[in-house]
């Protein structure tokens, strides 16, 4: 089967823009095509280009995005495509774009993923989310996404016991790993001891959805990301060396939230980590950084425990030992994850993607973890109706 | 008129299903017939959220999932002081979203003796 790697990277910093969706966009298109040395005009070698966001046309009013992109960038004729799958639409879009390759269709193609939601107030917002839910049995009711991890938070501490207070420790990590990227959203870190246990705990660090509180809840931000993906037979007219797709799994489960049959677990995860470390050839064992999907604090830890980080259960006892820091075992959202770096959801799964090539490439300066050699991401789409993973391996020369 | 909620169960294999399917998970059968779903239930799950939706002009609302007697699962609000795992909760049918013209019903979950 032929092979794909990922030659360029692009990645404007998350938070609030001023510009338009498709500015936003392009920016981070553009680096891309730099950091991969494509150039920009006539013979720009682009075969594709996969635009993955999830609410430019219910946020932004705007439908056909890629086609826009691509007239945007002058990289006509190029195919274009626009990929929805809620929150995991960016490493949907990746997904797509490596099937492209690997069918024969395209050598080189240009994903771009970015959300602008930064327009909405914090219940809009809120709301949009949710329309992702079931219409009638979900959605109808005021449920959102906060309502379902705050309900899965709660099974989850009374099987197991984590505490609020390890919830806390995730997101204090996710914030202090931030702070060595310049692209993340928030650049502060919270104090444990003010967000958990000191008189005023609440004031700082309400209830958002019981038992989770603000810090459990990533934040709502505009950004956008870009990756070049090429065939690895065609390296040669890029820059850079590249970082091989080595495996991408996939899975749905229930919409309906309460019709899950084991209601702690979150099958799609394991399914789709399954599926991508057979692919792979590669185990949880093999991966040296991860970045998993932390809309919410209890998320990191239990997609760890179903990637196989760690047994059932014990996630939490990891993050209390500090196994998931940058230096300890298994490395997780060194980037700041979602809590942190931000959460524009079209572009989440590309981010992902991207700082575990910047820590394969050895590029991930002050969070860098120490010869990195596989990387795992977990793109969670829905309350986990439908997660992508994808694991990315250096390549030697 | 009182409002009913409805499990849709599947004439083939009587699965039931809440809220309704175009295939039978169990046994890949199409037709279903309306059974009403309503009385007491055990509380699953629940949460209490702050940050509500567009449309509820509230500070916060209760949320939980319940299992019914005949073993179906379903997600509604919840009206109950002090929740407990198990606690034996009772089905209400009232307005849970209020719509331009068109509110929307479905199951509000309050304590089971009052």
């Amino acid at each position: 089967m032929r092979e794909v790697g990922i030659v360029g990277v692009g990645h404007p910093p998350f938070g609030k823009y001023e510009g338009s969706l498709m500015a936003m966009l392009c920016e981070a298109a553009v680096a891309a095509l730099d950091d991969a040395g494509l150039k920009t005009g006539a013979g720009h070698g682009v075969d594709q280009v996969l635009v993955s966001s999830m609410g430019a046309s219910q946020v932004n009013r705007q439908t056909g995005v890629a086609s826009a992109l691509v007239d945007t960038l002058n990289l006509r004729p190029a195919m274009a495509e626009t990929v929805e799958n809620g929150p995991a639409s960016g490493a949907s879009a990746v997904k797509l774009g490596y099937m492209a390759i690997v069918s024969g269709m395209c050598d080189v193609v240009l994903v771009v993923g970015g959300e602008r939601m930064r327009v909405l107030s914090g219940w809009e917002a809120t709301d949009f989310v949710a329309t992702m839910l079931h219409p009638e049995a979900e959605y109808a009711y005021g449920l959102t996404l906060p309502s379902f991890a705050g309900m899965f938070t709660r099974l989850i501490m009374a099987k197991y016991g984590v505490t609020e207070r390890d919830l806390a420790m995730v997101s204090v990590k996710n914030h202090q790993n931030a702070m060595f990227n310049p692209a993340a959203h928030i650049q502060l870190v919270p104090d444990l001891e003010a967000i958990t246990e000191d008189e005023d705990a609440l004031t700082i660090n309400p209830y958002v959805a019981e038992p989770l509180h603000l810090y459990d809840t990533c934040p709502v931000s505009d950004g956008a990301a870009a990756v070049v993906l090429c065939a690895l037979d065609v390296k040669e007219r890029f820059a850079k060396r590249p970082v091989k797709i080595a495996g991408i799994g996939q899975a749905t489960d229930t919409h309906v939230v309460a019709e899950r049959e084991v209601p702690t677990d979150l099958f799609a995860v394991r399914r789709a980590a399954e599926r991508a470390y057979a692919m792979a050839g590669l185990g949880p064992q093999d991966i040296d950084v991860a970045e998993l999907h932390d809309a919410f604090t209890i998320l990191e830890i239990v997609e760890a425990e179903e990637v196989g980080f760690f047994p059932r259960g014990e996630g939490h006892l990891a993050v209390r030992r500090g196994e998931t820091r940058i230096g300890g075992r298994i490395p997780i959202n060194t980037s700041g994850g979602l809590k942190a770096k931000g959460h524009p959801l079209g572009a989440t799964g590309v981010s992902q993607i991207i700082e575990l090539v910047r820590q394969l490439r050895g590029e991930a300066d002050g969070r860098q973890v120490k010869d990195a050699q596989a990387g795992l991401a977990v793109n969670f789409g829905g309350f986990g109706n439908n997660v992508v993973a994808t694991i990315l391996t250096r390549e030697e020369e | 008129m009182e409002r009913e909620m409805q499990a849709y169960q599947c004439t083939q294999c009587g699965e039931l299903h809440h809220p309704l399917h175009y295939v039978c998970r169990k046994c890949g059968g199409r037709d279903f017939k309306e059974v009403p779903l309503r009385g007491e239930a055990a509380l699953l799950t629940w949460t209490k959220v702050y940050n509500l939706p567009e449309g509820y002009m509230r500070p916060s609302l209760g949320f939980c999932i319940v299992e019914f007697e005949n073993g179906l699962r379903v997600a509604g609000q919840l009206e109950v002081d002090r929740p407990i795992f198990g606690m034996k909760v009772r089905a209400v049918v009232d307005v849970v979203r209020e719509g331009v013209g068109e509110d929307y019903y479905g199951f509000i979950f309050k304590p089971a003796q009052e």
